[in-house]
């Protein structure tokens, strides 16, 4: 339903996005990852309706979006920033800003109020002002004030970031409860991988402001067989053993960093010994880390280690390595 | 020192007793300073933001523009606009020359300027994803400036002080075009000129006085008007 066609957009001259098509389903969840400075941000600002792309156009239900957005067309989008921030006033008046826009009546004010509120948590922050709050409960404010609007497409960028974990939860609990109740469109960007794996239907990496045909690292979509425990499942040419209670349709997330990197295969309790050769060496996190690209017999997989370990090890591409991880580090979402 | 302390003896005599005179040149004072400061806000805070928010071609010229225009000397906006407004001038015709709407004009020209470059400055204080938040949550334009204005509004009070305190305190362009007529455009600023010149002291420091009280009283009004919208 919203959709950017051959969009490129430059910031002073420098292209940051660059897109054949991206399309966002009417009922879809899509999460978008990549790296900081891979352009999602700038992605959910066109999305938003915010910004006019340089080149190329977007399309809102099949109808061009004039640059200068009409706010017709603007208050069915809604976007949450990475670093949210609330108006002078309290966390109610910040929660009624957009509903007011809207011209909704008192009584349904409360009521959508009410709904956000509660399924938040934010009960006790009402009467609060933004210097009252911490990082992860403005956010939750932001989302929150979002929420109300029941907009057709919801952006959301790094929702959770300034979140705890129990607080992420929380939000994407509420997130979840608010789709079952009514359906919209939701775009996450995130570079927290689990995150974006657990919430999406759909997972798209951005890459310098590129769609990257390489799914993100060590992601495999899979059909669970049913029954409790030990599973083996099949994964292209190879075979993952996972733990796992659930059945049907599941994605396996392998970290990179829960694997184990030798040239030999090694006595171990790992239930996952797979055996190829090096594809690439990447160096990440200031020269400190590696990302070792290893296939594995048609299917690529990524393991982190130091880049003492690349040298003690002796990898080098094409040459042959064993990737090891156990059956409980395989994570299924 | 006598003579100073004579001409306050003077001065506090002339307020308590309800000098007519008095009242009447800080009356039309007030009456010049707040239409020009009206004026001068209403277009110059609007200005201001548009010139903070929008990215336009020239746009670096205009700030620069507006900010040379702060140090425009007012004899000179009064000299320009003397020579628009005499009979022989383009704007000859309104009849304006020695009005107080003449005065009007020239404070006009010179407080837009200083509402335009401090309300810039003070929107460009503000987080810049105040405008965008408001946007997203379907601000229009003039909603989304009106909330970017909450946001900056100790900024803004202090944009309208000074265009106040300019417009209150100044002397070149209204002895220029408004000819310090007694009863029709003396305003405060002119009389004391005039009285000191005539070696009236006492009167003069009596206006002077009632000069520093009338921004003292605006000042104190535009801070209690920040402190009801505190937080």
């Amino acid at each position: 339903m919203l959709e950017l066609r051959a969009v490129r957009h430059r910031y002073e001259g420098r292209v940051v996005l660059d897109l054949e098509q991206f399309t966002l389903p009417r009922t879809g969840s899509v999460a978008v990852v990549g790296h900081n400075g891979a352009g999602k941000s700038t992605l959910l600002r066109l999305l938003a309706l915010l910004e006019a792309p340089t080149e190329g156009r977007v399309v809102f239900d099949g109808t061009a979006v004039p640059r200068r957005a009409p706010a017709s067309l603007r208050r069915r989008v809604t976007l949450v920033e990475q670093r949210p921030i609330l108006f002078r006033g309290t966390v109610r008046e910040n929660l009624e800003y957009g509903l007011r826009l809207r011209d909704v009546g008192r009584a349904a004010v409360d009521g959508l109020i009410g709904d956000v509120v509660e399924r938040l948590g934010l009960g006790p922050l009402q009467n609060r002002r933004r210097h009252e709050l911490s990082d992860g409960e403005v956010q939750r404010v932001a989302v929150a004030r979002a929420l109300a609007l029941r907009t057709d497409v919801l952006l959301l960028d790094e929702p959770a970031s300034s979140a705890d974990r129990a607080a992420a939860g929380a939000l994407y609990r509420a997130l979840a409860a608010e789709r079952a109740a009514r359906p919209f469109a939701v775009c996450i960007a995130s570079h927290q991988l689990e995150e974006a794996y657990r919430w999406a239907d759909d997972i798209r990496s951005l890459a310098d402001g590129r769609l990257s045909p390489v799914t993100p690292e060590n992601l495999f979509r899979v059909d669970l067989p049913a029954g409790d425990g030990v599973k083996h499942i099949p994964v292209g040419t190879i075979t993952i053993v996972v733990m796992t209670d659930r059945s049907g349709p599941a994605v396996l997330a392998v970290s990179p960093t829960d694997i184990f990197v030798s040239r030999e295969p090694l006595p171990s309790s790992a239930r996952n010994v797979l055996t190829g050769r090096v594809t690439g060496l990447a160096i990440e996190h200031r020269g400190a880390g590696v990302h070792v690209r290893a296939d594995m017999g048609g299917v690529e997989l990524i393991a982190a280690v130091t880049a003492e370990a690349v040298r003690d090890l002796a990898l080098t591409p094409g040459g042959s390595v064993v990737f090891s991880f156990k059956a409980s580090a395989v994570q299924v979402f | 020192m006598d003579f100073l302390a004579e001409g306050l003896r003077r001065a506090w005599a002339l307020l308590v007793a309800g000098d007519s005179e008095v009242y009447g040149i800080a009356l039309l004072t007030l009456k010049v300073a707040a239409v020009a400061t009206a004026i001068s806000c209403t277009a110059g805070l609007p200005l201001g933001y548009f010139l903070a928010t929008r990215t336009f071609w020239g746009r670096r010229a205009a700030l620069t523009a507006v900010n040379t225009a702060l140090a425009f000397p007012t004899v000179v906006v009064g000299l320009l606009l003397y020579g628009l407004l005499s009979r022989r001038g383009p704007l000859g015709g309104l009849g304006w020359l020695y009005t107080w709407q003449a005065i009007v004009v020239g404070d006009v020209l010179l407080a837009l300027p200083i509402a335009a470059a401090l309300s810039a400055a003070a929107v460009q204080g503000v987080d810049p994803r105040v405008r965008r938040t408001a946007e997203t949550l379907g601000a229009g334009p003039w909603r989304a400036a009106w909330t970017v204005a909450r946001e900056a509004r100790f900024a803004l009070a202090a944009v309208i002080t000074a265009a106040f305190g300019q417009v209150v305190a100044e002397i070149g362009a209204a002895m220029i075009v408004g000819g310090n007529i007694r009863g029709e455009t003396r305003t405060l600023t002119t009389a004391v000129a005039l009285y000191t010149a005539q070696g009236d002291f006492g009167l003069a420091l009596a206006l002077g006085l009632v000069l520093v009280l009338l921004a003292l009283v605006v000042n104190i009004a535009l801070q209690v008007l920040q402190g009801r919208g505190n937080a």
